[in-house]
């Protein structure tokens, strides 16, 4: 047993720098997946049918096949199209590429709670889309989506584990590396999962301090 | 850039037989996981703090941590104190137990929509705790706890894929043996995409279809049995 505590303080620096680049990732995932689920939400309302399909078709795969199959298609299947990415950029890609799906749900949903009434006005004023979304529409939804976006980026921290699959080096990887140094499985497992769990237990603690701050300005 | 049709007509028997395996798995794990749910929600509610405590660590743990690491932890740190398991066998553990507390969540939200005088009036006629559950929370609750179960039968499919890392023989482990033969990772993720987005779309459209029958079936309840409330009451639950 003392054994065990000792294996798992031995680990836990090298863990901890994999812990990083697994907030790194996450960080930059959700970054990149705003501005693309911004867009597919725009893109849900263009007078455009082939427009509006293209995004339907987009979310529901997005949301109907699973991650890790996305990273494996981004990684392996962009090369073969001549878009040949380092891995680091590839499983950020699929990262923001998922997340911008469910990013773009979450706007939608948001959208609703605007009255009719502003984007009525914002036209009477003859105010060109492009100046609607950003002065009239974004503000009020991103402040009302950021407790379910914490959410968001809680998956996506816990969904970059999978980028261990194509090699890069966060969290699990790092732990698959300590596991065939030191043969001690339970013991580098458990701190891995020690070490997801703070991470997620604090953007937890977050999401519901954001649910209680932001309720002022919620319109609804 | 060429799609090779020669590797649809090697891969595909495989990816197939990849595809039953993974229905097969969530055949299992997702009852079992929706047991344990149920388990887990009823507990949650308890009014004993020595209930309640365990069932909310053992959720949360499992909601903050990956399923890939639960997935690791179980399958290569029990070997070493002699429990070992297939890969089969772990994936299947794994995924009853990871679905089992994303179902808890699901139930414990669907169950705390009902109010509370409801279970009350029902036990203060006597009625046992379980049998007031099943007879007046459960049918009122339905409408709130299928979209949520619904969304968790569908990420516990998607968290099945994962399974192939630890080698536990379903899709996408198919997959990387169609990969390994053929060396095309385009037709190979192709089809192994679709058929994930076939097998959802079924599940997620069979689900929708599930739902909308049991709310028809609630209006056709005689009015006599007065164990079951009329539809209006369902309604306002789920909205």
């Amino acid at each position: 047993m003392p054994n065990s505590i000792t294996v798992m303080l031995h680990a836990a620096p090298w863990l901890l720098r994999g812990a990083v680049v697994t907030l790194e990732t996450s960080l930059l995932a959700i970054a990149l997946g705003l501005p693309v689920g911004i867009g597919l939400a725009i893109a849900m309302r263009s007078r455009l049918r082939v427009v509006r399909a293209f995004v339907r078709v987009y979310i529901s795969f997005a949301r109907g096949t699973p991650l890790i199959i996305q990273i494996m298609l981004v990684f392996f299947v962009l090369p073969s199209l001549g878009l040949d990415l380092p891995r680091f950029a590839a499983g950020v890609l699929a990262l923001s590429l998922n997340s911008g799906a469910y990013i773009a749900e979450m706007i939608r949903g948001g959208l609703t709670a605007i009255p009719k009434g502003q984007i009525e006005a914002a036209r009477a004023l003859s105010m060109r889309p492009a100046l609607m979304w950003r002065h009239i529409i974004l503000p009020q939804v991103l402040a009302l989506i950021l407790p379910p976006l914490t959410v968001e980026f809680t998956a996506l921290l816990k969904g970059s584990a999978l980028l261990a699959v194509i090699g890069i080096v966060e969290l699990t990887r790092t732990g698959q590396q300590m596991v065939a140094t030191t043969y001690k499985p339970l013991e580098i497992w458990l701190t891995v999962g020690i070490f997801y769990f703070v991470m997620c237990y604090a953007l937890a603690a977050l999401t519901r301090y954001l649910e209680r701050t932001t309720q002022v300005y919620r319109t609804v | 850039m060429d799609f090779d049709f020669s590797v649809v007509a090697f891969g595909l028997p495989i990816l197939l037989r990849g595809l039953v395996n993974t229905v097969l798995f969530c055949v299992v794990a997702l009852p079992a996981g929706l047991a344990l749910g149920s388990a887990v929600a009823l507990l949650r509610l308890s009014r004993r703090r020595i209930a309640r405590l365990p069932a909310a660590a053992f959720v949360e743990i499992i909601r903050d941590t990956p399923f890939l690491v639960q997935a690791f932890l179980l399958f290569y740190g029990l070997p070493p104190f002699g429990i070992r398991l297939s890969a089969a066998t772990a994936g299947i553990l794994v995924l009853s137990v990871h679905s089992g507390a994303y179902f808890a969540e699901a139930i414990r939200g669907a169950i705390l929509s009902v109010p509370k005088g409801q279970l009350e009036a029902a036990r203060a006629l006597g009625m046992p705790y379980l049998r007031g559950m099943r007879r007046i929370v459960f049918p009122q609750m339905l409408g709130y706890l299928l979209p949520a179960l619904t969304n968790q039968i569908i990420g516990a499919i998607k968290d099945s894929a994962v399974l192939s890392v630890i080698t536990a023989p379903e899709l996408s482990m198919a997959a990387q043996m169609v990969l390994g033969e053929s060396f095309s990772p385009v037709e190979t993720y192709a089809m192994v995409s679709v058929l994930y987005w076939a097998l959802i779309g079924a599940v997620s459209a069979g689900l929708m279809r599930l739902e909308k029958r049991l709310f028809r079936a609630a209006v056709v309840i005689p009015r006599t049995d007065t164990t079951r409330l009329p539809l209006s009451a369902i309604e306002t639950t789920a909205s």
